[in-house]
């Protein structure tokens, strides 16, 4: 026994190293070494699962990587541990820090400490070699980017802005990539290397985030932090008919418990958006009545998350069990148990409690059975999508104290102001004394669009008076965080014998779960682009939302257009074969066209416009590509089928009804820029964005700019990070406010120069230069920046300027995805041969962050068509309850994806840009399985398609 | 945070140690080595051991050792150590096969053959492994040391021979001249639990004709070695049509449950499938091996 190991048994102290310092520490029975590393603020070590399957935890031990949450801390003894921090700091980056900075290879960088440090190993290691890095990488996920960039960051492969190309090792069949065309902007008048519009500066926290510096939610140390836990109902639908928390409320440590007692009485919806009368107020932040598996029965705030946990076990509570439903085919049925049989349609904003229906939309456009008289070929058929978690790897959190009598979140949410104002609402308190912040976001994906955990910590900050904290576990993620709405979708489409389309048939039941937060969206959104991209004469949908007793369901990527296009474009492809019509041709013949009405079950309103046009050319670029063909090595053997199938969709770039976003734009000391906008940075990169915006607006470059941005108290109002409105909405708030300021210091400088302050006359005489101003009539010296900024204040100017956009009107972005795969006949795996995706985003503000924006779309939607399922047991259980049997994809399952973009200039969007976010991942699903029905002569309509269940069709 | 419940942790120094550690506490102590399994299943409660027994430092048993007619295998040996070493890629590439798909290179990192045996999960790689090659166990406890069989240590799902107060410290398995193996597994997502999973081993004589076959399974309900195959490979010359029968013996005698992974006749399907390609690979490398191995006398 070594002198270390007598020392921890004597006294439970242990020393070892941390990046270089020694620590001395006394671990406390059973504590892992992440936790104990973030007690000594090692903030760079995050949790994603703390079972050991994501690795956002890795650290090294005497130069071996390991996941420090599954590695008791009392083994730390003696060693040597080296986090990301320890490999290089901003300003002495190590080199493999600099290469993930200049290749992009991270969105949120939630992930990336962890990945950095596995990298580091690998590199050390002369023995292992690139070649194998997709297995290599197999321990650490990326939930963001689809790890091309990543990939490319460890190789040292980095993509230069011109657009070509790159090979990843094992990907070296791939074909290049191209990031062009680009349009030149004709406004890059700036510095080169100045970072602004059209090129593709790296992201502004991007030292921070590959060092492990840049704080997230809960990478701050607040002395005297209390912890929060929950217990959740072990019932799918029940009533408390009785609570005992006296032995929870004894327990030494315990502050509070929490039940239905101390419950505001309001009704509320845990989604968020702009207008709260989109979702139906169902929801309690605690209710007497249980209608979901895990759904909260009461909470604790206790000193540490252990004793909460415990003082939860110590509850006794008395359950009425009552009947559920958990199939939404039989929700609606005469006599189903009713899940909110109790609220009242109107004040709740329900379509028929009384029959389980959130929402409903029936409507027809001309007359469907006309059309399908008309029509010489006919397909129908139903198909099936499956619950998906959105598995960013920082859990939902918030942290909450007083800061004098104001109340401070610091939480985990795409939408900062609009949980600001439910919390007001909700307990009643003034918007003035409540701040609501974010820090860097690690992914969000729509997960983060609801309010799912800053209701307890308001609730118990107000009644300790103490800073609280809620953290979700990786459990809590699958189990009571709103998964992606399962779909049930019939299609019948009928066409003539030239291809024109004459009718289309939707039928759609989602399955909601027990409460309604983004119920009627999700079903109204996921009808509308996905049957208004085709000129049809006859329409009709029928769509309902149930209410049931499995887990709720809400916002994710794509907001239900996903499902609902995954069955449209299946049902097209089979009606092209149907009609021998190719399916490229099928699309070019039926889709809308700028002066085509925009039709669902009704012409869309005057808000929806062509704002720019991309789809023809979108459709061209991928059909080359295909054509083009790649390296790709077709597997050997008879069991081998080859396919090639492709899918188009249509997404608006703004959520209807108005999405408002404030910016403003101020010079401050040294020519600096100060940006305030509301919107939240969570890997979408629209900090970068945004910085670019108003470079490219204000003749300065990136670096000029500081923002601040998420923050209830230092920005405006922005009705937050969802619907693609990142670039669109604020982004065009930012150029909007920079533009004014532009335009402001043009006649500053005008003024100092002794005409006196004559808004708007004679300002074209001076020129806005990256340092200052200059007159260029009289070819004059450069007026620095300070300068004016001194006169301003001197003589009551304000330098800064405030714009808002509301997002009244909303244009139009387009997606092409292709692919080529092989399947095994006899095992049913689908191996990708090639992947394509030709986008239309506009004018492309950053082509490197939005062909990241893309390849971590079609990862994301990749794994939901293979291998992604969140399982029910049939009884309201989720079985998939850890990323170890919830399966999200690794480097080594996903194939290179060639990015394409269409030129094309929107009128509405900053500079001509659309939004791509969202939009990237609904067309994948279909085109894989129409390439899987076209190598195995059979279609699949479940998701996911899994290799048993394409083996299924094979052998029925 | 998840949070295991309560438990008191000790380190041991040596083999012996352990053992009288585990002596000490009684059943209500578990030994952890990498920790990449019981530590996750203390944090979701499914285990909750009053003492862990930390035999992470033991590495007297932490070795690879061509031994005479036999390789012995330390049972702290890592993952990464099985998959990297050349004496198992040249001896038993069934092994090296089996690593490369077992969970990723930070998990190889910790994860340890004892382990992986000792935890016995049906859908675990090493097990059928050792099955195939006809592996020895070295179990020791108070009373000394026993030599058990796979069939013997392996008892069934989550379940093996080693009692309480005793440990796994060797795994050894017998060289066998003009060998080959192979194994192979369908999995929803690389590194992940298989679907399914066959093993095969085989020896050919002088004359190309199968002396000795062997045949396991993974996660099909199935805890011995598919011994219905040996009395149709053996005395044979290695066909397609030959893997074909085996394939189908597999098939009828595996056992498989429908889960997330898949259902009963998908697995049963995979069961043949499999079987095939590995007695395909595993003949064709036995084809290849010199026949006269050098073993080196030790």
């Amino acid at each position: 026994m070594t002198l270390e190991q007598a020392k921890i048994e004597e006294t439970g102290a242990m020393t070892f190293e941390v990046n270089g310092t020694r620590v001395e520490a006394t671990p406390a029975p059973g504590q892992c070494l992440r936790t104990l590393l973030r007690e000594h603020e090692h903030f760079e070590v995050k949790k994603g699962c703390d079972t050991g399957d994501c690795g956002a935890c890795t650290v090294q031990i005497d130069g071996t990587p390991v996941h420090s949450c599954i590695y008791p801390a009392h083994r730390a003894v003696g060693k040597q541990i080296t986090t990301a921090a320890g490999l290089g700091q901003p300003g002495n980056l190590a080199p493999i820090q600099q290469r993930f900075v200049d290749a992009s290879g991270f969105q949120c960088g939630f992930c990336t400490p962890g990945m950095i440090v596995t990298a580091a190993a690998i590199e050390a290691d002369a023995a292992l070699g690139v070649d194998d890095l997709p297995r290599l990488l197999k321990g650490n996920l990326c939930r963001c980017t689809g790890y091309r960039s990543i990939s490319d960051s460890i190789v040292g492969q980095h993509t230069p802005p011109d657009g070509s190309c790159h090979t990843a090792p094992g990907h070296e069949h791939a074909e290049a990539s191209s990031l062009g065309p680009v349009r030149a902007t004709g406004r890059t008048r700036g510095a080169r290397g100045a970072g602004l519009v059209g090129t593709s500066p790296g992201a502004i926290a991007g030292e921070r985030v590959v060092s492990g510096l840049e704080p997230y939610t809960l990478d701050v140390a607040i002395p005297g932090l209390l912890h929060l836990a929950v217990l959740g109902s072990p019932h799918a639908h029940a009533r408390i008919r009785s609570l005992n928390v006296a032995k929870a409320a004894a327990l030494p440590g315990v502050h509070r418990v929490f039940t239905h007692a101390d419950s505001p009485t309001t009704l509320f919806s845990t989604a968020r958006h702009e207008s709260r009368f989109d979702d139906p107020d169902d929801t309690l932040v605690f209710d007497q009545t249980l209608r979901f598996r895990g759904q909260r029965v009461a909470a604790v705030v206790a000193d540490s998350v252990a004793i909460a946990e415990a003082a939860c076990r110590l509850i006794d509570v008395e359950y009425e069990l009552r009947d559920a439903v958990f199939d939404p085919r039989l929700a609606g049925a005469p006599g189903a148990p009713l899940v909110h049989g109790d609220k009242d349609p109107v004040v709740s904003r329900l379509a028929d409690p009384t029959r389980n229906l959130v929402a409903e939309l029936h409507g027809e456009f001309g007359s469907v059975d006309e059309g399908l008289e008309m029509a010489t070929t006919i397909v129908s058929g139903r198909w099936q999508t499956q619950r998906i978690a959105h598995t960013h790897l920082e859990t939902h959190a918030t942290m909450g104290w007083l800061s004098g009598d104001r109340l401070v979140l610091r939480t985990s949410s795409q939408v900062p102001f609009l949980v600001q104002k439910e919390i007001c609402r909700l307990f009643d308190l003034d918007p003035a004394g409540v701040r609501v912040f974010t820090a860097r976001v690690g992914g969000g994906f729509g997960g983060k669009q609801e309010l799912l955990t800053e209701d307890l910590v308001t609730l118990a900050v107000l009644s300790t008076g103490r800073p609280v904290q809620y953290e979700f576990t990786r459990t809590d993620e699958f189990t009571i965080t709103p998964v992606r709405h399962p779909m049930t979708i019939d299609v019948t489409v009928g066409a003539q014998g030239d291809g024109r389309l004459t009718a289309l048939k939707l039928g759609v039941l989602a399955d909601t779960g027990a409460y309604g937060n983004h119920a009627p969206g999700v079903m109204f959104h996921g009808t509308s682009e996905s049957v208004a991209l085709y000129n049809v004469p006859n329409k009709r949908v029928d769509a309902q939302s149930v209410y049931t007793n499995n887990p709720p369901s809400g916002a994710f990527r794509g907001y239900g257009l996903g499902q609902v296009i995954f069955a449209i474009e299946c049902a097209l492809d089979e009606l092209a074969r149907e009609l021998g019509v190719d399916p490229f041709e099928l699309r070019r013949l039926n889709s809308v066209r700028p002066g085509d009405p925009l039709v669902v079950t009704h012409e869309e309103g005057p808000d929806l416009i062509f704002g720019s046009y991309g789809l023809d050319q979108c459709l061209d670029l991928a059909e080359a590509a295909l054509k083009r063909g790649n390296r790709a090595v077709v597997p050997v053997g008879l069991q081998w089928r080859v396919g090639t199938g492709m899918a188009s969709s249509m997404i608006a770039t703004t959520p209807p009804r108005g999405h408002r976003s404030q910016a403003s734009v101020q010079l401050v000391a040294g020519g600096r820029y100060l940006v305030r906008v509301g919107t939240t940075e969570f890997g979408n990169g629209t900090t970068t964005v945004h910085a670019q915006i108003a470079a490219t607006a204000l003749h300065t470059s990136v670096d000029r700019i500081d923002l601040l941005h998420s923050d209830t108290d230092s920005a405006g109002y922005d009705s937050g990070a969802f619907g693609s409105a990142g670039v669109v909405v604020a982004g065009k708030a930012v150029l909007a406010a920079a533009t004014a300021l532009a335009e402001t210091l043009v006649e500053v400088a005008s003024a100092w120069s002794g005409h006196g302050l004559t808004r708007g006359t004679d300002t074209g005489t001076w020129q806005l230069e990256h340092d200052g101003l200059r007159a260029v009539e009289s070819e004059s010296e450069l007026v620095s920046l300070d300068t004016l900024m001194h006169w301003a204040t001197a003589n009551d100017v304000g330098l800064t300027a405030v714009r808002r956009e509301d997002g009244a009107l909303r244009s139009l972005a387009f997606n092409v995805h292709a692919f080529r795969v092989a399947v095994n006949t006899a095992t049913g795996e689908v191996r990708i041969l090639q992947s394509v995706q030709a986008a239309d985003a506009g004018f492309v503000v950053n082509p490197e962050q939005c062909r990241g924006q893309i390849e971590g779309g079609v990862a994301q939607a990749l794994g939901t068509a293979l291998f992604e399922e969140v399982v029910l047991d049939g009884a309201g259980a989720v079985t998939t309850r850890v990323l170890r049997n919830y399966h999200v994809p690794q480097l080594v399952d996903l194939p290179v994806t060639e990015v394409y973009f269409a030129q094309s200039h929107d009128v509405l969007g900053p500079y001509g840009a659309k939004s791509m976010s969202e939009s990237t991942y609904n067309p994948v699903a279909p085109a894989l399985a129409n390439a899987i029905r076209d190598a195995i002569g059979i279609r699949p309509t479940e998701l996911p398609m899994s290799p048993d269940r394409i083996w299924r069709l094979l052998h029925g | 945070m998840q949070i295991p419940a309560p438990f008191d942790y000790v380190r041991a120094s040596s083999v012996d140690n352990a053992l009288a550690l585990l002596d000490r506490h009684g059943a209500e102590s578990r030994v952890v080595a990498g920790g990449h399994s019981l530590l996750p299943m203390m944090k979701l409660r499914l285990a909750r051991p009053d003492w862990l027994i930390d035999i992470n430092d033991l590495y007297e048993l932490d070795y690879l050792l061509v031994d005479g007619p036999v390789l012995r295998i330390g049972a702290m040996t890592r993952h990464t150590t099985l998959l990297e070493s050349d004496d198992v890629r040249r001896l038993f590439p069934i092994i090296t096969d089996a690593e490369h798909v077992i969970a990723d290179p930070i998990v190889r990192n910790r994860g340890t053959i004892g382990g992986s045996l000792c935890q016995a999960d049906p859908a675990e790689d090493l097990s059928t492994v050792c099955h195939v090659l006809d592996a020895v166990a070295v179990v020791r406890g108070p009373a000394g040391e026993r030599m058990l069989s796979m069939a013997e240590f392996h008892r069934g799902p989550y379940e093996t021979a080693v009692a309480q107060n005793e440990l796994l410290i060797e795994v050894r398995v017998p060289i066998r001249a003009g060998s080959g193996s192979a194994y192979e597994k369908v999995e929803r997502r690389v590194g992940d639990w298989a679907v399914a999973a066959a093993g095969a081993s085989v020896t050919l004589a002088a004359d190309g004709t199968i002396s000795k076959a062997t045949v396991g399974l993974t996660a099909v309900g199935l805890d011995r070695n598919v011994t219905e195959v040996e009395a149709v490979l053996v005395g044979q010359v290695p066909t397609e049509q030959l893997f074909a029968e085996a394939g189908q013996l597999a098939a009828d005698a595996c056992d498989p449950l429908a889960d997330q992974r898949g259902p009963i006749d998908y697995k049963r399907h995979l069961a043949d499938e499999l079987t095939r390609r590995v007695l395909r690979v595993a003949c064709s490398r036995a084809a290849a091996s010199v026949p006269d191995v050098t073993i080196q006398e030790g």
